[in-house]
């Protein structure tokens, strides 16, 4: 009998019924290791990073669903809630009780409700909708709250970029 | 890998360079070695080689025990071993007497044998995750974890042998290092016959998670005890480890965390067993029959929680070792039970109170009400009957202090509300709370005119309503109210509860003396109303002075009654209500002759309007518990 874990990973995995246009098919990046899960995100219309497609990577911990995910993407990416080496902050990622911002109400922490499917439309809404009060990204914050125009220039440089242009 | 290669040709020509260049000037093996060792060039050249060799040694080891490593376990060691790396400078600083070859290459050799075992720590981690082990995979794991072991253990005894024999030297930190090895190959081990035993059996393994937690928890404790065991004899036979440090504060960690898990996992599983019931095949057909948890249908041994969600016991326990909370709507478990618990007498009357209080005024008044109360649940019962003889008689009173009984219900239902949310302060304001019914409740009856009425008694209230805001009205959110509580409780502890629950009996006293009093006054009113339907200001005005004579045998009977009381919420509840009941004695006098005063200058017509209002209110007839008129009336 395989452990909870992987069991849990691949009922989501065969349970692939299209999650949204904005997310592209996640799985795992080889069958052999369901613990570490590629997905594409696509940039959320109407924002500063439509038409960009994001690489990620999901890394699931040995006693998921009971520990949040980690997720990276490993495209560049500018914004308030990504840090530079492309880890994602986000409240759902996080078990409550460690906040490493301290802004977060715990209502929307990790629990074993949440998965991949709606970590990935969080991620899709973030995009769209920077908080810029738990800053990964202290720049890109700094830069979306008082320098909206140049950091839509920046994000439309990084969709260019994530493209291959 | 180019440069890796590269490195390895180079080192082997350099040496192979250097050692022929000697042979060529000594010709002989001996005299060749020995300029080998003096000449410091060549030395270094040789140190090189021999670590290149090391490196390829490695290669080759793992190539044999793990074949491709995978990315995240190269970047586990790769980290690991920078920290080792560290760790050993620091530790030829504290040896640097010692310092030779030798001891450099049994520091390397450490190392060598460290990497491994976090690789095989990984790599049976790994078999949790991984839909298929191979046969390989286990030939591999044991035999690693089998040479390793014997390396340990030889390096162990070797150690003790030498510090045996030659006193404590640099072999205390081989020594050391290497039991701390042996016991990661036993958690390792009793880890890996986890896994396999899981492996094989067909269902879920329930308790494998306890099993796990439990080998934590001792292994853990084993390497703090030698962690500690080496600070000491370091400290006492050398100087501080600092090297020490960082691998002996994780180990403590981590020991802590397994003793904080251990004991979160007991509560989880006395919990799951005691507290919530098991979801019945009903249930399981009135849900999705899926867990949340793990996404599988829940044929037997699901668990249901108060808020009615149901998951798998194993499931559900495992994450109630994090967290106690329900997965889906994050309710708070243990506080929601230990309400039903610990809380059961208190807040059960408590909502009802008040929630009472402001919808039915009137079925309140109804006298018949009254006796329908369980006796035990006010303490300060006891003074109550009392009561009924200065009330009764002060009919006089009664006209003008038709007011009073509409405006103290109202009051009272704002303490009744405000009192819950006052009573999560701390055990000073609840006690100064309990005491302040106590005044209040005998003032009642004496308290009638109306202008002292709603002042006299309820300004001294020490609670006052910023408490109201905190508190919306109990009963509709019970459960946001039961986690300010509790956040209180756990800082008080039962201290605060008994507190509170005195409190919270003190606001069903305060409502029931509300009650009492309205009941007492229709009483008085049913009494004075027939006979004389049309009464003025001046037999208002002359029946007061009835009421004065009757008002002076008032403290004798109270203080009989509320000592003699069968109830006798009795310790508590008689006390203050003796103190304050001479104390109001004053208080009743200065309102007889204000109320007197107020009804002799008062117009009729407003007393007839009160009196009537009375007559409206009083729907059923007088209870049997309504004080019979005192004799004098
Ligand atoms: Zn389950
Ligand atoms: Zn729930």
């Amino acid at each position: 009998m395989a452990g909870t874990a992987l069991k849990r990973l691949m009922a989501e995995y065969k349970h692939d019924d299209p999650i949204s246009p904005s997310v592209c098919s996640p799985g795992p990046a080889n069958e052999e290791n369901f613990f570490e899960w590629e997905a594409l995100i696509m940039g959320p219309e109407d924002t500063c990073f439509e038409g960009g497609v994001f690489p990620a990577i999901l890394s699931f911990p040995s006693d998921y669903p009971l520990s949040p995910p980690k997720m990276r993407f490993t495209c560049d990416m500018f914004h308030p809630n990504i840090y530079p080496d492309g880890r994602v902050c986000i409240s759902i990622l996080h078990a409550p009780g460690d906040d490493p911002m301290g802004y977060e109400s715990s209502a929307e922490r990790w629990s074993p409700v949440q998965s991949v499917e709606k970590i990935l439309l969080s991620v899709v809404s973030m995009l769209a909708e920077p908080n810029d009060e738990s800053g990964a990204n202290v720049d890109a914050s700094k830069m979306w709250r008082e320098d909206r125009e140049q950091f839509y220039k920046l994000a439309q440089k990084i969709v260019r970029k994530s493209l291959g242009l | 890998m180019v440069r890796a290669a590269l490195v390895t040709a180079t080192s082997m020509a350099l040496t192979g360079a250097v050692v022929a260049h000697a042979y060529l000037l000594k010709h002989q093996f001996y005299p060749t070695v020995v300029y080998l060792t003096k000449s410091s060039p060549s030395m270094a050249v040789l140190y090189i080689q021999a670590f290149v060799l090391v490196f390829l040694l490695g290669k080759i080891m793992r190539k044999v025990f793990f074949g491709q490593l995978r990315a995240a376990e190269m970047e586990h060691l790769i980290e690991r071993s920078w920290y080792a790396v560290t760790e050993t400078c620091l530790a030829f600083t504290v040896f640097r007497d010692d310092f030779s070859p030798r001891f450099v290459a049994l520091f390397t050799l450490l190392l060598f044998l460290k990497c491994f075992h976090w690789l095989a720590e990984d790599r049976v981690d790994f078999m949790e995750r991984s839909p298929n082990i191979s046969w390989v995979f286990h030939l591999r794991v044991l035999s690693l974890l089998g040479l390793l072991a014997v390396m340990d253990f030889l390096f162990v005894n070797h150690a003790c042998h030498s510090i045996i024999t030659r006193g404590a030297s640099v072999q205390l930190v081989f020594g050391f290092e290497y039991a701390i090895l042996l016991t990661m190959i036993l958690t390792t081990f009793i880890k890996y016959v986890l896994h396999t035993v899981d492996l094989q059996s067909e269902n879920p393994w329930d308790n494998k998670a306890v099993y796990m937690l439990y080998t934590e928890l001792f292994t853990g404790f084993i390497k703090v005890l030698l962690y500690i065991a080496f600070m000491t004899i370091m400290i006492k036979v050398h100087t501080f480890p600092l090297f020490a440090i960082r691998p002996m504060y994780l180990a403590m960690r981590q020991f802590k965390k397994a003793v904080t898990d251990a004991i979160m996992s007991r509560r989880a599983i006395r919990n799951m067993n005691t507290l919530y019931p098991d979801a019945t095949p009903e249930d399981l057909q009135a849900s999705d029959n899926v867990c949340i948890i793990c996404r599988e249908e829940m044929v037997t041994g699901a668990k249901k929680l108060p808020c009615n969600h149901i998951f798998h016991s194993s499931c559900l326990r495992s994450w109630f070792q994090r967290q106690q909370t329900c997965p889906t709507c994050r309710m708070d478990v243990l506080r929601a039970s230990n309400n039903n618990q610990a809380q059961a007498p208190a807040p059960a009357p408590a909502p009802a109170a008040p929630a009472n209080a402001p919808a039915a005024p009137a079925p309140n008044v109804a006298p018949g009400m009254l006796p329908g109360f369980p006796p035990g649940v006010f303490p300060f019962w006891g003074p109550f009957p009392a009561v009924p003889p200065p009330a009764a008689a002060a009919p006089p009173a009664a006209p003008a202090a038709a007011d009073a009984p509409p405006s103290s219900t109202d009051t009272t239902q704002a303490a009744g509300t405000s009192q819950p949310t006052s009573s999560a302060a701390d055990a000073a304001t609840s006690s100064a709370a309990a005491a302040a019914p106590g005044s209040a409740i005998p003032g009642f009856p004496f308290s009638f005119p109306p202008p002292p009425f709603p002042a006299a008694p309820w300004l001294p209230m020490p609670p006052p309503p910023p408490f109201v805001s905190s508190m919306p009205p109990p009963p509709p959110s019970l459960s946001r109210l039961t986690e300010e509580e509790l956040r209180e409780l756990e800082a008080e502890g039962r201290r605060g509860l008994e507190a509170r629950l005195q409190c919270l009996q003190n606001i069903h006293t305060l409502l029931d003396a509300a009650m009492l009093n309205i009941h007492h006054y229709l009483s008085t009113v049913a009494t004075l109303a027939p006979p004389r339907p049309e009464g003025g200001a001046a037999e208002a005005g002359g029946a007061n002075r009835e009421a004065a004579s009757a008002g002076a045998e008032s403290p004798a009977t109270e203080r009989d009654s509320s000592t003699s009381d069968p109830v006798g919420g009795a310790t508590v509840s008689s006390q203050p209500a003796d103190s304050t009941s001479s104390a109001s004695d004053a208080e009743r006098k200065e309102n007889w002759d204000e109320g007197a005063a107020d009804d002799e200058n008062g117009e009729p017509s407003a007393a007839e309007l009160r009196r009537r209002r009375l007559r409206k209110l009083e729907t059923s007839p007088s209870s049997p518990t309504s004080p019979s008129p005192p004799p004098d009336n």
